[in-house]
């Protein structure tokens, strides 16, 4: 559905931050994205969703389609209504806006108004929270509530692909499962690809069907995720398990030596 | 008793106008977060343009204050078309002084067309009066405060039931957003422009029908603005009450204040003044107007 292939992207002109990255995200699939800080997660899903002009992020190679439409040159928008919603990185809800509001807005894209009160009631099976506050100013909900309200922004306008940035950050665990949990719910309910972005890689391996590993601008490790999750080094370096009983040190792992194959 | 029913009429019908500007300052700045010093000057061109095509070319005045709204929505999407579709994001101050030196823009063109000369829009309500009991109403008076309050219910519900609206302030709010909602926020920006210029439009006509058509009548804008931070830079209700109330305000003092004296001390003509200290006490006890509240900070 959505296809990235040997994008190359440029901050003002001098700064290259993917170097050349290809990903898949087929239909009705939880794609993982994972990765440290700087490793161009987001650089990836704000150049797929349009947003270049703003932070001076310029596409230098590579194509990005949205099934089988080249979608390089398009302004947010438009690729809003080609049905890709981002659910953005902290949330960014509208806090002056009342909790209806929000949604309001979030069903923006969609040409049809009538059943919005049928999509909203949906949204509020996934969020019964939502319901109740549905009056209240979105800046006065609890970080779990509002992340569940940034979802729920996206999921009202009958996307195709939801893409999530870093839904569980800043969130405790018990939220982070519970939220988890509804995107999983969503993904088979509702028929929606994901492209989940995350540097928690043990929640985000737990409900993703497929995951792509980033390092400094390239995909290093790429596989169905039971793969991942068997793979030495991701349960090391990303899951953080070692070998059950055995002590180990700093000159063992010799990590650095093994993260260095991956990015040569 | 009756003096002061007069003198609250003519204070609303002022104040009126006032909330009428205030209302499209309320408007652009509620979509898109820009303090449009200009409101004033737009008001005027309004009125020009009406009294070009009411009294120049004696065109029927509905058909002139309709072709006159219309000219004041195309100039407001102009201006942001020109000016403001590049400021997105870049300093308030910039976008501030860029509406201080548009007002002085307006000015000069509309002395260059339409000249200095102090004209009067004849109106079909103009001259004609009302009377209950004892009290004289102008038609003119009583039509702008009915236009200002219809107005007023428009927009209440337009920004808090409509589509349109309700993403106006969302975009006012967090634009980039916004365009992750899937909203063209350009074209936000730009309906916002156009509908704050013909309010302001309506309003300059109005001032023209109980005054006289000139350039200087720009300088109601200033008043509007302190009307509309009265009553919250923000709230539409609050720019049509701090409009009202600094209308009100003005009459009272201009009937009671002008010329007395108290204790030795003779007060001159404090109606322009009395507006300013009002709102300046409200502004000290409520720092975000009458219904302006405060922004939510939470992250």
């Amino acid at each position: 559905m959505l296809k990235i292939a040997n994008l190359e992207t440029v901050y003002s002109d001098v700064i290259l931050a993917l170097k050349g990255i290809s990903l898949e995200v087929p239909p009705g699939m939880i794609v993982a994205l994972l990765g440290a800080n700087g490793a161009g997660k987001t650089t990836t899903i704000n150049t797929v969703c349009g947003i270049r002009k703003a932070l001076d992020l310029t596409v230098e190679d590579g194509s990005i389609e949205f099934e089988g439409e080249s979608i390089n040159d398009m302004k947010p928008h438009q690729i809003v209504s080609l049905g890709i919603v981002q659910v953005p990185e902290g949330r960014r809800i509208f806090a002056e806006l009342t909790v209806d509001e929000n949604l309001v807005i979030g069903s923006y894209s969609a040409t049809n108004r009538r059943d919005f009160a049928q999509r909203k009631e949906n949204v509020h099976n996934y969020f019964p929270i939502l319901k109740q506050r549905a009056n209240q100013r979105a800046g006065y909900l609890s970080g779990g509530e509002q992340q569940m309200l940034a979802i729920a922004r996206a999921l009202v306008a009958s996307p195709k692909l939801i893409i999530l940035d870093e839904p569980s950050l800043g969130l405790a665990p018990l939220v982070v499962a519970e939220i988890f949990g509804i995107i999983e719910r969503i993904n088979k309910q509702e028929d929606v690809a994901i492209l989940l972005v995350e540097q928690n890689a043990n929640v985000a391996l737990a409900i993703s069907h497929f995951g792509y590993i980033l390092e400094t601008g390239r995909v290093v490790l790429e596989g169905p995720t039971e793969q991942l999750r068997e793979n030495k080094d991701i349960r090391e370096f990303y899951l953080g398990l070692t070998e059950v009983g055995t002590k180990k040190s700093f000159r063992d792992v010799k990590h650095y030596r093994r993260r260095k194959r991956w990015l040569s | 008793m009756e003096r002061v029913f007069e003198i609250i009429i003519n204070g609303l019908s002022t104040g009126a106008i006032y909330s009428l500007l205030a209302l499209g300052f309320v408007l652009i700045f509620k979509s898109t977060g820009i303090l449009n010093f200009a409101q004033g000057e737009l008001a005027m061109v309004g009125a020009f343009v009406c009294f070009t095509f009411a009294s120049q070319l004696q065109l029927p005045y509905l058909l002139a204050f309709l072709i006159a709204l219309g000219i004041g929505a195309v100039l407001g999407a102009f201006i942001d078309l020109l000016f403001f579709r590049r400021m997105v994001g870049e300093p308030v101050f910039a976008t501030i002084m860029i509406t201080v030196g548009l007002a002085s823009i307006l000015t000069s063109a509309a002395g260059i067309i339409w000249g200095h000369d102090v004209h009067a829009i004849r109106a079909p309500f103009t001259d004609k009066t009302l009377e209950v009991g004892n009290v004289v109403l102008t038609h003119g008076s009583l039509i702008t405060v009915g236009v200002s309050l219809l107005l007023f219910v428009v927009f209440m519900l337009f920004f808090n039931r409509s589509l349109l609206g309700v993403a106006m302030r969302g975009t006012a709010e967090d634009p980039d957003t916004a365009g992750l909602m899937g909203i063209n926020v350009n074209k936000i920006h730009m309906a916002a422009w156009a509908i704050g210029t013909l309010v302001a439009a309506v309003a300059g006509i109005f001032l023209a029908d109980q005054s006289f058509v000139r350039l200087s009548m720009s300088h109601t804008g200033i008043k509007a603005m302190a009307a509309a931070i009265l009553g919250g830079m923000e709230s539409i209700r609050g720019a049509v009450v701090g409009g009202l109330a600094i209308g009100l305000i003005e009459g009272f003092a201009a009937n009671y204040l002008s010329g007395a004296e108290v204790g030795g001390f003779h007060f001159g003509d404090v109606k322009e003044v009395a507006a300013f200290v009002v709102m300046i006490v409200v502004l000290m006890i409520r720092p975000h107007g009458i219904f302006g509240r405060e922004k939510v900070e939470r992250v």
